[in-house]
């Protein structure tokens, strides 16, 4: 096995490496930058799905899960005995708290806010800011949209239009129906093909025009049986992360 | 668009969010230093620009490597975790796993074999 790790930053997202070769990897695409390896992409690559745990056991009630040693917190307590991300990342040791929330090392804070920001948004700090290439100005730097790419289509869904679209839209991917929406448990925007002419989001769930549901994750038929989902690849990611990696995608709506 | 040449040692690769960053508390105080990145002679991919290359963040993460997998059942029942609690699912060639996003905000990489093959999570 290669062993892969973070170290540092292109086009303001986070590059792997692995310790074997030293090649510099993109962590959406799978593909080799720099290094011996270029040439070479880890795959195939598929998607990893945010949910909760009770999605997650409705899914598939045999799931397993990977604990690791760092601390998380449930039920008002501190599991894990090693430190979290703002312990470990940060120069002087916190205060006093619950701890990390969840969510990556931070891309934004004091810095550049970009093209399209507006005053209170959150901006790039320089140190992410300073890798960029030249961007697409299309879309906010910072927007937060999920990405979808599937074939030879890369396509960017921000969540501001899933929104004015009710939670959910149906769309056309490369001759396939896509239904994309923003997860009633989650809150994070999600997409899987169908065979539906409209969404709607009622009761915490995905109601489509064929009488199938989505909830919790998974997909029933009119019958209440469940079916297996097909997912195009997609990332939920801000406007700049994508659009450095899918050079000149389309925009829903544009 | 994407090139489909295997890699020695080929990983199933998953991934959710681009590390482009979330969490605000993390910026609002001073960095750790970053290590300075051990970087190979090239080549670079057409278009890629070496110089543009930061080793900011580099040695605050540690991948997490997943050994022992535990039923999600059982560690809800022992209240470990909660309903609600965020996890991120993916298929391994032994079933789906999940992670807890909590966790995966400071390791961002996650690796194991799981039916005889290599994945690779990251987040």
């Amino acid at each position: 096995m290669h062993h892969f790790e973070n170290v540092g930053l292109y086009d303001a997202v986070f590059v792997m490496q692995d310790r074997e070769t030293k090649t510099l990897w993109n962590h959406i695409t799978g593909e080799a930058l720099y290094g011996p390896r270029l040439g070479h992409t880890l795959g195939p690559v598929g998607n990893l799905l945010q949910m909760s745990v009770a999605q997650a056991l409705e899914l598939d009630p045999e799931i397993r899960i990977g604990i690791s040693d760092r601390a998380y917190f449930a039920h008002g307590q501190r599991f894990g005995t090693a430190p979290g991300l703002i312990e470990a990342t940060r120069a002087e040791p916190p205060g006093r708290g619950r701890g990390p929330a969840p969510g990556g090392p931070d891309a934004s804070g004091p810095g550049r806010g970009g093209p399209g920001t507006a005053p209170g948004e959150r901006e790039l700090l320089s140190a992410f800011a300073d890798t960029l290439g030249v961007e697409d100005t299309r879309r906010p730097r910072m927007e937060l949209g999920l990405g979808v790419w599937n074939g030879d289509t890369s396509r960017y869904y921000p969540v501001e239009r899933i929104r004015e679209h009710d939670e959910a839209l149906i769309d056309d991917l490369d001759g396939r129906t896509l239904v994309v929406y923003l997860d009633p448990a989650t809150n994070t925007p999600a997409a899987v093909f169908a065979n539906a002419a409209g969404a709607v989001i009622k009761e915490d769930e995905v109601r489509l025009d064929d009488g199938s549901v989505i909830r919790g994750g998974v997909m029933y038929d009119a019958a209440g049986a469940r079916i297996d989902v097909e997912r195009p690849m997609q990332i939920f990611t801000r406007w700049y992360g994508f659009a450095l990696t899918f050079p000149d995608p389309e925009v829903f709506g544009d | 668009m994407r090139a489909r040449r295997g890699f020695a040692g080929a990983v199933a690769m998953v991934m959710a969010v681009a590390l482009t960053g979330q969490a605000p508390a993390s910026a609002q105080g001073g960095f750790r230093e970053s290590l300075p990145a051990d970087l190979p002679d090239g080549p670079a991919k057409e278009g890629f620009d070496i110089d543009r290359f930061s080793n900011f963040g580099n040695g605050w993460f540690e991948t997490f490597y997943v050994e022992e997998p535990e039923w999600l059942r059982t560690v809800l029942d022992e209240g470990r975790l909660e309903p609600a609690t965020r996890v991120l699912v993916f298929d391994t060639a032994d079933g789906k796993l999940a992670l807890l996003q909590e966790q995966m905000s400071f390791h961002h990489l996650a690796q194991g074999t799981a039916g005889g093959k290599d994945w690779l999570a990251t987040f």
